[in-house]
């Protein structure tokens, strides 16, 4: 504790305290050496002792100054651990500004506060927390930010620009202020920092001239580094969160996916039937399907969408419910084929769009009719002759509208192999930049082609996974082979 | 994907390279067509001929030019089409739909 006798006490009117009564003598001193002056007859004991007093009084004086300043630092300090302590307890962003608006106010006088953030990428500033602005002054705030970021004016645009501190001790003096609070005359305004990084502005008005001492200013930037803490903390947990949905939207979408696909194969004899989809780390575009029309009727679907994640597994399920309708409304496959890429084009977004092979097998005339919409031509494999691909058609689904497409027939003997595939196999690319293309393609098969339909479809699918460097980019790798046994 | 544009004879030329393969970066293409149809620029060539490598979301920025600039009535070449860019032209059979030259001045002449 401070002796009392040197503490200036300037509460208590009616008991006179010795520094008090020093004042007084002091005064009297003074005024009598004044007089001294004036007759031009200084007597030396008269300016000795006032010289003598004088100290003694500046002495007390600056004791207490340390004092007051020894006491706010214990204050302040005091206050910082609460704030610490509230940033530790990870609690919401608001709360933990509030904190820190409120304890500041315990050591710093001023009459408005605000704690912004800066969106750089948008070129804008937020308003995290506000204190003393009245509800048309908040409104104001918000209007006069946007509009004093893009001219630099402002203080706390200003502040949010350069990262540097600005003191207006005097508002009417300053060209930079832009006023919101009619009765403000002195504001001031630090950066808000993280690991190097400006993040915002933490600013005070006050509606006094001068209210802010250069302690007040060192106090705030300590505020305003807490600030920044709570505000990094927010943004991280703001990134968890949504990087947690985007997994989640990403897992259900690769659960409905999934559920796309046949889970076992139609028995279709003479026919042997397997097929398989690699999904591609992200979500996939691709889908494959035997759909059973008539008794001798099989559909026979390889599609691919342009694209990964939900908005392609959105337009995969659109594609899948739209031509199991009509495939099995007995149409034309040109017909079918037309109706579906009119029903895309009305429903897709302009840069996506679904290439496909759609066809019927007959098992008792042996004909597969088709038509491939910008698909990747599938392989019809047969013994001693060059292997065909199945291109007959039209555009790819989804973009053009009106399209007429051509349908094709091929006739299918016994020992023939149909491998169908999207561009996740034949574009598969090893470490040199080569492609797995349909060379490979078909010469595997060839190779595997005494072995069951889904043997073929799964050695084949280990072939190219074998040749594929190993990248991230790696697409859907989708196979289906139809075997005529 | 690296995107320039230049002029000339009051065609607008778009040159891609890189790796073509959609995603966030298709936004500064799709801005640059946008742009395109703004200064009412009602010809414009796409020049392929540094383009590295392009897959299936590659293309679909092509057929969205195109859609684009024809709703616009804007009209679209495409030139120096690679190997590979011509064969997934052919598999989408989109080569019908685009109209590809083997160079740029090829492609500006066509529009006569």
């Amino acid at each position: 504790m401070a002796d009392s006798a040197r503490t200036p006490d300037l509460t208590d009117a009616s008991s006179v305290s010795p520094f008090e009564s020093k004042l007084e003598e002091l005064a009297r001193l003074s005024v009598e050496l004044l007089r001294q002056l004036r007759s031009n007859a200084i007597d030396p004991k008269s300016a000795a002792e006032y010289k003598a007093l004088a100290a003694e009084v500046a002495s007390v004086e600056l004791a207490a100054e340390l004092q007051q300043e020894l006491e706010r630092e214990r204050d302040e300090n005091a206050i910082l651990q609460t704030v610490s302590l509230k940033l530790s307890s990870a609690g919401e962003l608001r709360d933990v500004l509030r904190v820190i608006l409120e304890s500041l106010a315990q050591v710093v006088e001023f009459d408005a506060a605000g704690i912004f953030v800066y969106d750089r990428e948008f070129g804008q500033i937020e308003v995290d927390m506000l204190s003393g602005y009245e509800a048309a002054q908040r409104k104001k705030l918000y209007e006069k930010f946007q509009e004093s970021v893009r001219s630099g004016e402002g203080i706390v645009a200003t502040v949010v620009l350069t990262g540097r501190p600005i003191y207006v001790p005097d508002v009417r003096t300053d060209s930079r202020y832009v006023e919101v609070r009619p009765s403000t005359h002195s504001e001031i305004a630090v950066p808000i920092a993280v690991r190097g990084e400006l993040i915002g502005a933490f600013n005070l008005e006050s509606d006094h001239v001068d209210n802010f001492s250069e302690r007040d200013r060192k106090t705030l930037q300590t505020f305003a580094s807490h600030a920044g803490v709570a505000l990094e903390r927010a943004r991280a947990d703001r990134m968890r969160q949504h990087t947690r949905r985007i997994e989640e939207e990403l897992a259900l979408a690769r659960r409905i996916h999934s559920t796309f696909l046949p889970k076992t194969m139609p028995l279709f004899q003479p026919y042997d039937l397997g097929g398989m989809n690699f999904p591609s780390s992200e979500v996939g575009g691709d889908y494959f399907d035997f759909v059973p029309i008539t008794e001798s009727d099989l559909g026979v679907i390889m599609s691919d969408v342009a694209g990964h994640g939900v908005a392609a597994a959105l337009l995969m399920a659109n594609f899948r419910a739209c031509i199991l309708i009509e495939s099995r409304a007995h149409y034309a496959i040109r017909t079918i084929l037309s109706r579906v890429n009119e029903f895309l084009v009305e429903t897709n977004p302009p840069d996506s769009f679904v290439t496909a092979f759609y066809g019927v097998l007959n098992r008792e005339r042996h004909i597969l009719t088709y038509s491939n919409a910008g698909h990747n031509p599938p392989l019809l494999l047969r013994k001693g002759e060059t292997p065909r691909q199945l291109s007959a058609g039209g555009p790819i689904l989804g973009v053009f509208p009106g399209v007429e497409y051509e349908e094709a027939h091929v006739q299918l003997q016994a020992g023939d192999l149909l491998v169908f595939y999207t561009d996740g196999v034949t574009e598969a690319e090893n470490s040199g930049g080569e492609q797995f293309g349909v060379e490979r393609l078909s010469d595997a098969a060839k190779r595997y082609a005494t072995l069951p339909a889904y043997e073929i479809a799964r050695r084949i699918s280990h072939d190219v996974h074998e040749f594929q460097a190993q990248d991230e980019n790696q697409d859907d790798l989708t196979l289906s082979i139809v075997k005529y046994e | 994907m690296k995107l320039k544009t230049r002029e000339q004879s009051d065609v607008m030329i778009v040159e891609l390279s890189g790796k073509i393969m959609g995603g966030p970066e298709s936004v500064q293409f799709h801005d640059t067509i946008k742009q395109a149809i703004g200064a009412n620029r009602k010809r414009v060539v796409i020049d392929l001929g540094e383009v590295e490598w392009m897959n299936s979301s590659g293309i679909g920025l092509l057929v969205s030019a195109y859609t684009t600039l024809k709703n616009a009535g804007c009209d679209l070449k495409l030139a120096r089409t690679t190997d590979k860019i011509q064969s997934l032209l052919v598999i989408t059979k989109l080569n019908s739909v685009f109209d590809s030259h083997s160079s740029v001045d090829g492609a500006i002449q066509s529009f006569n």
